[in-house]
Formats: C-alpha cells, sequence, structure tokens
C-alpha cells in the first residue's frame, strides 16, 4: 500500500504508534542509563570511607564506655552476683546458646575468668577503635561484645540490636580505610593492585554494605515514626512529656522539668521526633534538607543519651548516621580543624602581635 | 576491552610527537602512556566473574534490604504474605532481630516499684525498702549510667504485667502466704485448682498460670537477695509490693496542688526463700547494700 492512500485515521495510528515506540525506548534507555550508572557507582570506588572510619571510631568508643560505666557492678548485673535472674541456669536470648557466642555465658559463674574476659573486651574495643589489624580484630570483637552483651537479657535495649546488626553488615565494608592503624601501611602496600579483581570485589562489597546501612537505619526511623504516629500522646504534642517525668527515664529531673515547662517546647520536640524519623530517607537526598535531617537527628539523640539515660543507645545510632556525611565534607572540617590547631599553635609559639593581626583584619 | 581503550588514546599522542624532532626523546611517550592509565574506565572494567560475583552480591543485598524492610516495619501479616512460609523469621532471627515501637505508640508515663520487706529468725518483720529507688540512684544525674540501675524495674514491671493477665479469683491466692519448703508447687496447686470466671481457654489458663510462676520465682530470688544485702543471713521469709505509679499529667503540670495519681499496689504473701545455683551473694550484697548506704545516710 502506498503513503499517498492512507486515511487519516491510519496516519494517526501511527503517530500513536512512533509515540509508544518512542516512549519505550525512552525508558528503557533509562532503565539501561539508570544501570550503567548504578554499575560505574558500584565499581569505581569505596564511598563514604571517611564516614564509616567514623562510625567504627564512635562505635569503639561507645563499647569502651559502656563496659567502663558497668565495670564496678559487672559482678552484680552479668556475672555470679545476677544469678538469681535465672539466666545462669537457662539464658533468654538466643545468642548464648549458640556455641561462638557462648563464652561470657560459660564463665558467668567464675568472677576470676569472667573479669579476665571483660577486661579482654575492653582492650578488644579498644583496638577496634584504633582500626589495628581490624580483618582480624572485627570478628573478634564482634563475638565477644554480642556473648558479653547478652548475657543479661532484661536490661537491655534496641541500641543492642542496632550495634550487633551494624557491626555484621560493617564486616563487609571497610571502615579501617581512614583514620586507622591500617591506614598507614595501607597507603605504602595496599591488599590487592589497583583495577584487581579481589579490588573490584572488595569495593562493590564495601559499597553495598553501605546500601544495606543506609536501609536499615532509614528503616528504623521510618518505622519509628509510624509507630509514634498511632499514638495519642504523640498526635497531641506532648508525648515527650511523660518519659521524662519518670524516674527511670528523666534521670535529670531538674532538666526534665526545665525543658517541658514551656508547652509550645514540648509540641517541638513530640511533632519534630516523628516528622524527622518519618521523613529521614528522603531528606538524605538532597543537601539542604539532609543537613536539616542529620543537625535535627543529632539533636534528638543527644536529648536521649543525656535526659533519658540512655547514652549507649544514642551513641550506637549518631555513629551510623555519620555514614551520611561526604568523605569531602568530613576532609574539609578535618583540614579547617587542623589549620586552626596549626594557627593557634604558631601564635603561641612567637611573640603574638595582636595589635598588627587586628589591623590587618 | 581494555586493549582497545589506550588504543584509541595511541593515535594521538604520536600525532603530537610526530611534529617533534625525531631526534627528540619525546617519541617515546606512545609506550609509556600505556603503562601509568589503568585508572581510565574503560582500563579498570572489572572481568565476566567478577561481574557475576557482583550481580549476585547485589541480588542477596536486595533481600536483605527487604527482609529488613518487612521486619522493620510494623507488622503486616499481608505485606509478609510475599515471603513464603518461615522464611522471613528465619533469616531475621537470631542476627538481626529487632523491634523499633520504642516509646511507641505510648511513651511510658508511670514508675514500677519493687519494695521488700522479711521476717527474720527471731521472729521480728522488718520495714519495707524500695528497691528500685536503691536502683535507680545508681542512673540518676549520671552521665554514663550502669544497666544495674534498671533491674528492679524490669522485674517490678514484668511482675505486675503477668499479675494482671490472672483473674480476680486469684488474687486472694496470690496474696497467701507460701512460705513452707516448695512453695511453688503449692502455689501452683492452689492456682490451678481455683475455677476461671472469665470462660478463657484452657490454654490460655495454663500459660497465664506458667508465666505468673515465672515471675513468683524470679521476684522472690531478687526479693531474697535484696533482704539478705540489707538484713544478712537472719532473713527467714520475704515478701514483695510492687507497684505502678502513674506521673502528673501533662496539662497539671504548672499546678501546684496536682498530686500524682495513687499507685496501683500488688501485695504479694509472704514466701519462703528463692536461691538459684551459682548464686554469688556477696556479689549482690556488696554492691546493693553500698548504694543503699549512700542514699540513706
Amino acid at each position: 500500500m502506498s503513503e499517498q492512500t492512507q486515511t487519516p485515521v491510519a496516519r494517526f495510528g501511527a503517530f500513536i504508534g512512533s509515540l509508544i515506540s518512542a516512549t519505550w525506548m525512552a525508558a528503557m534507555n533509562g532503565v539501561g542509563n539508570a544501570i550503567a550508572w548504578f554499575e560505574g557507582w558500584l565499581f569505581s570506588s569505596k564511598k563514604a570511607l571517611y564516614g564509616l572510619a567514623v562510625t567504627r571510631i564512635i562505635f569503639g568508643l561507645t563499647a569502651i564506655g559502656l563496659l567502663l560505666s558497668n565495670f564496678s557492678t559487672r559482678l552484680y548485673t552479668f556475672g555470679s552476683g545476677s544469678a538469681w535472674n535465672g539466666e545462669l541456669a537457662e539464658p533468654l536470648s538466643d545468642f548464648p546458646k549458640i556455641w561462638i557466642f557462648s563464652a561470657f555465658h560459660a564463665v558467668a559463674a567464675n568472677d576470676v575468668a569472667f573479669t579476665a574476659l571483660y577486661i579482654v573486651l575492653i582492650l578488644l574495643a579498644a583496638l577496634f577503635t584504633l582500626g589495628w589489624r581490624f580483618r582480624i580484630v572485627h570478628p573478634l570483637f564482634f563475638v565477644m561484645w554480642v556473648s558479653f552483651i547478652e548475657m543479661n537479657d532484661m536490661v537491655g535495649d534496641q541500641g543492642d540490636n542496632m550495634f550487633r546488626i551494624a557491626l555484621i553488615i560493617m564486616f563487609f565494608a571497610d571502615p579501617a580505610a581512614r583514620w586507622s592503624l591500617d591506614a598507614r601501611p595501607r597507603a605504602k602496600r595496599e591488599w590487592f593492585d589497583e583495577g584487581s579483581s579481589p579490588r573490584h570485589i572488595g569495593t562493590v562489597l564495601h559499597n553495598l554494605a553501605l546500601i544495606a546501612l543506609t536501609a536499615q537505619v532509614a528503616f528504623v526511623y521510618g518505622s519509628g515514626g509510624l509507630y509514634k504516629a498511632q499514638g495519642n500522646p504523640w498526635a497531641h504534642g506532648y508525648a515527650v512529656y511523660d518519659p521524662l517525668q519518670t524516674t527511670r527515664f528523666g534521670t535529670w529531673p531538674v532538666l526534665s522539668d526545665l525543658i517541658t515547662a514551656w508547652g509550645p517546647m514540648v509540641a517541638i520536640g513530640t511533632w519534630g521526633s516523628i516528622l524527622l524519623q518519618g521523613a529521614f530517607l528522603l531528606a538524605l537526598l538532597s543537601r539542604p534538607t539532609r543537613l536539616l535531617a542529620l543537625f535535627g537527628i543529632l539533636g534528638f539523640h543527644m536529648m536521649i543519651g543525656v535526659l533519658m539515660g540512655l547514652p549507649w543507645f544514642s551513641l550506637t545510632l549518631i555513629a551510623i548516621d555519620s555514614i551520611f556525611i561526604r568523605d569531602r565534607s568530613w576532609k574539609r572540617l578535618t583540614e579547617g580543624i587542623g589549620k586552626r590547631w596549626r594557627d593557634a599553635m604558631d601564635r603561641g609559639r612567637e611573640e603574638p602581635k595582636p595589635l598588627g593581626v587586628a589591623k590587618a583584619v | 576491552m581494555s586493549d582497545l581503550g589506550v588504543g584509541l588514546s595511541t593515535p594521538s599522542s604520536a600525532k603530537k610527537s610526530a611534529n617533534t624532532p625525531a631526534s627528540d626523546r619525546k617519541v617515546e611517550p606512545p609506550v609509556a602512556v600505556e603503562e601509568p592509565e589503568p585508572r581510565s574506565a574503560a582500563a579498570a572494567k572489572p572481568k565476566v566473574w567478577v561481574r557475576v560475583v557482583a550481580l549476585i552480591a547485589v541480588l542477596f543485598t536486595g533481600w536483605h534490604v527487604f527482609a529488613s524492610f518487612l521486619w522493620i516495619a510494623p507488622y503486616s501479616q499481608n505485606a509478609r504474605e510475599v515471603v513464603p512460609g518461615e522464611m522471613l523469621t528465619n533469616y531475621m532471627i537470631p542476627l538481626f532481630g529487632q523491634s523499633w515501637s520504642v516509646f511507641a505508640p505510648e511513651p511510658i508515663n508511670g514508675d514500677y516499684h519493687f519494695n521488700v520487706r522479711a521476717t527474720l529468725d527471731d521472729g521480728s518483720e522488718t520495714g519495707w525498702v524500695s528497691a528500685t529507688d536503691v536502683e535507680l540512684s545508681m542512673i540518676q544525674y549520671n552521665l554514663t549510667p550502669p544497666r544495674a540501675g534498671i533491674q528492679s524495674s524490669e522485674v517490678a514491671s514484668s511482675y505486675k504485667g503477668a499479675f494482671d493477665s490472672m483473674e480476680e479469683v486469684d488474687r486472694s491466692v496470690i496474696s497467701g502466704d507460701f512460705a513452707v519448703e516448695n512453695w511453688e508447687v503449692g502455689l501452683r496447686a492452689a492456682l490451678e485448682n481455683q475455677k476461671s470466671e472469665s470462660g478463657s481457654s484452657a490454654e490460655t489458663r495454663e500459660a497465664n498460670i506458667d508465666e505468673l510462676m515465672r515471675e513468683e520465682h524470679r521476684s522472690t530470688a531478687y526479693a531474697t537477695q535484696v533482704a539478705k544485702a540489707i538484713w544478712g543471713e537472719s532473713v527467714q521469709k520475704v515478701q514483695y509490693r510492687v507497684s505502678r505509679q502513674n506521673i502528673i499529667p501533662f496539662a497539671q503540670r504548672h499546678n501546684p496542688n496536682a498530686q500524682r495519681p495513687e499507685p496501683m499496689t500488688v501485695l504479694s504473701g509472704w514466701r519462703g526463700l528463692v536461691v538459684e545455683e551459682g548464686q554469688n551473694e556477696g556479689n549482690f550484697g556488696d554492691v546493693f547494700r553500698g548504694q543503699f548506704e549512700r542514699i540513706t545516710k
């Protein structure tokens, strides 16, 4: 059939057909481009190395802090003084029943062995913080930590779960590549050459671990927001008042009274918590909203950590949130601090010329 | 692929050097270029097997993220149907076990208390001691609170929960004295002899009794340690009073006459001592007595 004989309907049909095929092509190109972009992102370099190093450091300090603050009551809460809770006979958590996590439970009745293991765990936490022989220290620390923290189920909190899950995800990442004792020798001689296959796989796993960790915290915040939204005290803007007035979760009564005195402040804290948690994942997508979300959630955790007596829970979540600050920003931050430090030190060493400086400014 | 990438760049370098005198050492670059440029995307292209491994890792991450989403989100049976059988639970538990309904939907708005008194071997009864006040004082105004501070609140809250799910007819049984040897057998038998008035199933009733007996055992073991820490070895029997008291409601927080509501109190009968095997009474007593003396001075 020749072109001249086409009816208007057929020409319209051809037009629709070409639209559909163009849309299809565009969609397929889009998918193809997205896959290519994702592959490039996945293989090109390890992301958030500084952020994850900060996670490692704060995690280590959190563990050290928790262990030291429980040291003088360790036998009372976890050791032979706590047999009354029945866990010596039959642990409540699943972990002490799994042999690799059973070390602390096995020595719970023996004060000397328990204390020795406790001190070993503090040392492992210190090495974890410093990033020394990280590929060896990390699994040892993980196994011992879980074994310890699951000894007494009733005193645990969700921070313990978050800590454990993040430690598992971090096995696939490279948290000791920066700001660690391992970083120096690695800068001279990397484990695998650039462009080699093991190196590629390491990069891919690292970046996928970041995705898993991001999903983990984002879901936790999103879910926390949804759970809260179901409750009347949250909807009506006064929920943060309630726990702060109890003795257990209002560990600084004077401060609790102070910050809950003015109603609008209580509403900001209450609604702000829900909004920040619910919006967290989407807020990460652009820089200005990311800053808002990160500073907001930092403030939220500092309040929980101090006012509600849950410092280790809060530090765990703050530590993970540091992966959302880009390497560029961490570098700029440390360079700025380093410069100010050197300036201040130099000024102290030489005889200062405050007038001259003031004039120059 | 990698050869192609470098190969493409070679002619331009060669062209550049062609303009320079043949005797010049700059003729060399085409060869040198091949070495230090593995960074270009084409040269760094991963091998096929590496990409297959990466694809498997991506798929596994996808599963992990999806499973975490279903697990962390508020429970939805219809959403979880997408994963067949027990696969989700088997994947998440125990390593990824977690629950995030913290302070939600309604945050805690009351305090639990666990008070203990004892009968000594001369037959005298002691006064009440709040184990909760002793322990909570460890975490008050403390930036690095020890976990020791919250045990009695936990014991009290679990005991009260178990007690509250018992029926009215059981309450007089629980407030009765069971202070002879093997008293737990007697208490259980007495509860099982009660006629249920709520019409709840035999299984539910059995489960509730099991739960209460577990809490009776643990609370008595704790009360025994508290009593021995304060009154020593002459302790013969213990009794505990578990309560929950709500806070002053938000709207009344500025009312100077506002009082906290009356506590809801459970008073157990006298109980025979319970000491778990392996219990080191010194390690409990030293910490508890030390703190008790610190706050009562």
